[in-house]
């Protein structure tokens, strides 16, 4: 809990933070700036929230041996899985509805003090910003975020240490927001063992950077409803994959 | 179906971590306990009851056997059902109070809601922690800590009670306190299976008892015959005066010193066994 306020002060001032730069004055262009460091810093702070919270969690009933008492009453350990599970991405979701309403209230207080200064740069006065498209950008993120906690559950079934559940979950953070890259070189390298194995983690991890489509949103873009529709089915179908391997690998546990 | 337990060939290795040995914890064990007794587990530190327990419980995987509880595979959660379990030195969510917790165990094992708050209540004054009720449990001692975790076994009303050192921890009068609720659970018709190594107490609340040495079994019976006279009865008197002595002796020629056979004590059979084990 103390955590959660803490990572939530911290977003807020790092949304705060990117105020300071309004000398520059960029006129419409800093509404993009504002709302690419809400994103950032939503994502950011929100899978490094999920990252530590479900791996002090999930192992923290186990370190503490609460977990015996627990699995001792008719629970079945998938209820455990999925309850720990749950109970992550309610407050990460929490966290990023949060964020998502201090940025839609900086977006909009800072959108109508520009357009009283510059009224050229909007069309017919009206708003630019896509306020709706910043609310499904927030779900997808949601979405997102539960496809780490639930890889973070699956390396905490078999870890030992809260440490390197949270470790685990960091790499294949990174790996997954790099996969993109790995993708494109799938068709640049000749070699099919090659081919094989960048396939193979391009299926076995989930491909964040899938997500990172927020980018014109402040700008007037619209965010299609067919892609946040993709998006959500992509962390539905990704984090029911992980959470069965999970329970499965749970299932061999010894307390 | 009159038996609770069920535990046939077991054994139990534990991977020692950097080396390819293993450690046998608990080997090629049989045991039935009954329903409606009390069975005493018995055995010194390190002798594998613990281990044996989380196995009967689905906790862990016995490496060879299976175990059953109440007719189902340890490893169905189903079988759980019927089931109240106190951990070693249990430890519970700190930040919550006892009567939060007992309600939380409650909802659990499926405890009706209408019934549940007089339950906690009745509960909390049976272990005797109706003061500490509001208490957080991140405050509460050591035997406090066994009190909560014997209600939280009890709380769903289970039919068998597995007990693991219910006393470590706790004063003399609360160690009574829980000795006279195992008796009142035994005369309510539940089965306790009770570990221990206060050997005196489970020699008064327990019908049966086993002692493990060295995760073997090495006796099983009903209390009674395992306290039964010793084929080698000895007897000693100390200080007596060279005068007292002769006077005992002449006595004891004269045919007037009888002897009776001398029972012994659970202490004693197990200190025997588990001096036996480790020659
Ligand atoms: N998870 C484990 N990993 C490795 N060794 C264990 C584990 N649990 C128990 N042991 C070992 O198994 C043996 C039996 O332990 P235990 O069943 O707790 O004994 P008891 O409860 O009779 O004191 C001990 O030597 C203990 O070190
Ligand atoms: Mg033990």
């Amino acid at each position: 809990m103390r955590l959660f306020l803490a990572m939530t002060g911290l977003a807020i001032c790092a949304l705060a933070s990117s105020f300071l730069f309004r000398e520059f004055n960029f006129g419409s262009s800093e509404l993009k700036f504002i709302a690419d460091f809400g994103f950032g810093g939503m994502t950011l702070f929100g899978s490094a929230l999920a990252i530590i919270v479900t791996a002090q969690l999930f192992l923290g009933e186990i370190e503490h041996r609460t977990a015996m008492t627990l699995l001792a009453k008719p629970v079945f350990r998938s209820e455990f899985v999925l309850g720990k599970f749950l109970g992550v991405w309610v407050t990460v979701a929490c966290f990023i509805g949060m964020l998502t309403l201090c940025l839609v209230l900086a977006l909009w207080m800072r959108e109508s003090s520009i357009r009283l200064e510059y009224p050229e740069g909007f069309e017919q006065g009206q708003r630019l910003v896509q306020y709706g498209g910043i609310i499904w950008f927030s779900l997808a993120q949601v979405f997102r975020i539960g496809i780490l906690c639930a890889l973070v559950i699956l390396f905490s079934t078999y870890a030992t240490s809260s440490l390197f559940a949270m470790v685990m979950g960091v790499l294949v953070w990174i790996v997954g927001q790099l996969q993109h890259i790995a993708i494109e070189a799938r068709g640049v390298v000749d070699s099919l063992v090659l081919k094989g194995i960048y396939s193979a983690v391009g299926f076995a991890l989930p491909n964040f950077h899938l997500y990172d489509v927020g980018e014109g949103l402040a700008m007037g873009e619209v965010l299609p409803i067919s892609l946040v529709g993709k998006l959500l089915l992509y962390g539905a179908l990704y984090s029911a994959f992980y959470l069965a391997v999970a329970t499965a690998s749970f299932n061999r546990r010894e307390l | 179906m009159s038996v609770a337990i069920s535990i046939s060939g077991v054994s139990k290795d534990f991977r020692i971590p950097g080396s390819k040995r293993r450690l046998r914890a608990v080997d090629n064990l049989c045991l039935e306990i009954e329903k409606q007794t009390v069975f005493g587990l018995l055995g010194p530190n390190g002798s594998g009851k613990s281990t044996t327990i989380k196995m009967a419980l689905g906790l862990i995987r016995p490496s060879q056997g299976n175990c059953q509880i109440l007719g189902k595979s340890s490893l169905d959660p189903a079988a759980r059902m019927g089931i109240g379990y106190l951990p070693e030195a249990p430890y519970f969510q700190r930040f919550l109070t006892g009567r939060e917790l007992l309600t939380y165990f409650g909802k659990l094992s499926g405890v009706p809601k209408s019934e549940l708050g007089g339950r906690v209540v009745r509960l909390l004054s049976r272990v005797g922690l109706e003061d500490a009720g509001d208490r957080r449990v991140g405050g509460y001692s050591k035997g406090m800590l066994q009190r909560i975790g014997l209600a939280q076994a009890m709380v769903g009303n289970p039919e068998l009670l597995i007990l693991d050192e219910p006393t470590a921890g706790v004063d003399p009068i609360g160690a009574a306190d829980i000795a006279s609720i195992i008796r009142e659970l035994r005369d309510e018709g539940k089965t306790v299976l009770l570990c221990s190594h206060l050997l005196s107490q489970v020699e008064t609340i327990c019908d049966r008892a086993a002692i493990m040495v060295k995760g073997k079994l090495a006796i099983e019976g009903a209390v009674e015959s395992l306290t039964a006279a010793s084929e080698s009865s000895s007897a000693r008197i100390d200080g007596l005066t060279t005068d007292a002595r002769k006077r005992l002796e002449a006595f004891a020629k004269e045919g007037q010193l009888k002897m009776s056979t001398h029972r012994r004590s659970l202490e004693e059979l197990f200190l025997e066994l588990s001096k036996g084990a480790s020659d």
